[in-house]
């Protein structure tokens, strides 16, 4: 692979990765760190990839290792949890009731999802909020595809839990 | 608080994975059938249907544009740096040693002779301020192969794109440039190249810019010699490698003591810029300096170079002798 090429690796993968670890970050100036940390480690390891590679699926693991690298600290896991809070607070406009509803309980998800442990929380938003199949989150996690599925279902649990007594949007389920 | 009963035991397990459409088919339905009978079931599979939903949601989440584009921007900043900074180097066993062979994105950086060294740790690169390297067999397998072929005498150019980042000054820049432009078979001096990069007398500066050439063979400084004749220095102290290049592009050199030479008698000659080329035996040329002359190997090269025969010594009639 030619290293021309990775001028459209960064094209076609950079607002994904930037939109997960600000998700995670919840902090602009967090994500962007790591955000060029993920493209540089990827770029000097671009030429070791094997042709076949999923490409998406190994930038978001050496994503999610520099932000497990980034959470060990316990000060850095709190900022993110205050921010999510902040962060998603009045980010829709005001409309009808039901979507009054929708947004704080979106709120309220983000803040549940923000306060899980780690492993389960970069599962479940590798999972749900990006799509990955739960081989690429097992090597994202370094763990096995059972054990990262059983990470995502606990982390379902907990919101289950943390979400009960408030409202849903039922009607818009299946 | 009610116990749950055993048949909501025994979907629970399968329950979440049924909301979240990741159930197998027959785990699925053992669900689906249980909740049309048991009311709390099938309010806890739809709010986990919910909360998967509400999951899901948050995939429409975008970050401000201007706020992608900062990082974007600032991501090819840091980007740029680094890879004006790293340099690919792999190292390739020859039948002149060990050669490493450095390229950034711009061009091939730098060859060097490692001898039987086969790490970085031998390198010169290693001293380098500014440089970061990366082993990388992949990216340097095409020079690899293009070089031992040309050490091998299949090859007789080398056209790749160089990047003289390492010359270390402009002139230093023009004699890498200069030197580049001396033909396969054919040998000029240090004065005649000093002459080239328009300056004069300015040989010795020749010398030491060559002396420091960090990209040998592609920039054939093995094919400039002293005005005598005499190989003089190579990379160091490896005037045998100097010597071996020049016997594989054909020119043929004689050894007396620890004195390499060109055999100049043994070399079709050009003088200056002409367009003619001369057997060595024409006119004064035998006795001159090669301070303004180019030997050249053999017929083949004279071809390339497009020269037409002297019309005194007739080159084109008369054999080299052998």
């Amino acid at each position: 692979m030619g290293l021309a090429s990775f001028d459209e690796v960064v094209a076609a993968h950079h607002p994904e990765i930037y939109r997960y670890l600000r998700r995670l970050t919840w902090r602009a100036s967090g994500a962007d760190d790591l955000v060029q940390e993920t493209f540089l480690r990827a770029y000097r390891a671009w030429p070791t990839l094997s042709a076949d590679a999923n490409v998406r699926a190994w930038l978001f693991a050496i994503a999610t290792n520099l932000a497990r690298n980034h959470f060990r600290s316990e000060a850095r896991r709190r900022r993110a949890y205050v921010a999510a809070g902040e962060g998603s607070a009045g980010s829709e406009p005001a409309g009808p009731e039901e979507e009054h509803v929708l947004r704080e309980t979106r709120e309220l998800l983000d803040r549940v999802v923000a306060a899980l442990p780690l492993k389960q929380r970069l599962a479940f938003t590798l999972r749900k909020v990006h799509d990955l199949e739960y081989d690429a989150i097992a090597e994202s996690l370094e763990c096995s595809p059972d054990s990262a599925r059983a990470h995502v279902f606990q982390a379902l649990k907990k919101i289950r839990v943390s979400l009960n007594g408030h409202a849903l949007p039922m009607e818009r389920t299946r | 608080m009610t116990p749950t009963p055993p048949s909501c035991r025994a979907i629970e397990a399968d329950l979440v994975a049924t909301a979240t459409g990741e159930a197998a088919a027959g785990a699925a339905r053992r669900v689906d059938e249980h909740a049309r009978d048991c009311a709390s079931c099938r309010e806890e599979l739809a709010r986990y249907r919910a909360i998967d939903s509400l999951a899901r949601g948050l995939r429409g989440d975008a970050p401000a544009a201007a706020e992608l584009a900062a990082s974007r921007a600032a991501l090819q900043r840091r980007l740029a740096d680094v890879r004006s900074r790293v340099l690919r180097y792999g190292i390739v066993p020859s039948p002149l040693g060990n050669i490493l062979v450095a390229r950034s994105e711009h061009g091939v950086t730098m060859v060097e002779y490692l001898g039987d060294a086969t790490t970085l740790a031998a390198s010169r690169l290693r001293e380098l301020a500014d440089v970061e390297t990366v082993e990388d067999s992949a990216e340097i397998a095409r020079l690899r192969d293009e070089l031992l072929d040309f050490l091998a005498g299949r090859r007789r150019e080398l056209g790749w794109r160089l990047d003289l980042r390492l010359a270390g000054s402009d002139f230093r820049r023009a004699v890498l440039e200069a030197a580049r432009g001396i033909p396969y078979g054919a040998v000029t001096s240090y004065a005649a190249l000093a002459r080239r990069v328009g300056k004069p007398g300015a040989e010795r500066a020749v010398a030491q810019a060559l002396r420091w050439n960090p990209l040998p063979i592609v920039v054939p400084c093995h094919r400039i010699v002293g005005s005598s004749g005499k190989l003089t220095g190579y990379a160091g102290d490896k005037l045998g490698l100097k010597r071996q290049l020049l016997e594989v592009e054909g020119v043929r050199t004689t050894t007396a003591a620890r004195d390499f030479r060109v055999a100049r008698e043994r070399m079709y000659v050009r003088a200056g810029d002409d367009r003619a080329y001369c057997l060595p035996t024409c006119g004064d040329l035998p006795s001159s300096s090669l301070a303004n002359l180019t030997l050249i190997a053999s017929r083949d090269v004279v071809a390339a170079l497009g020269l037409e025969p002297c019309s005194d010594c007739r080159p084109d009639l008369h054999p080299l002798a052998g």
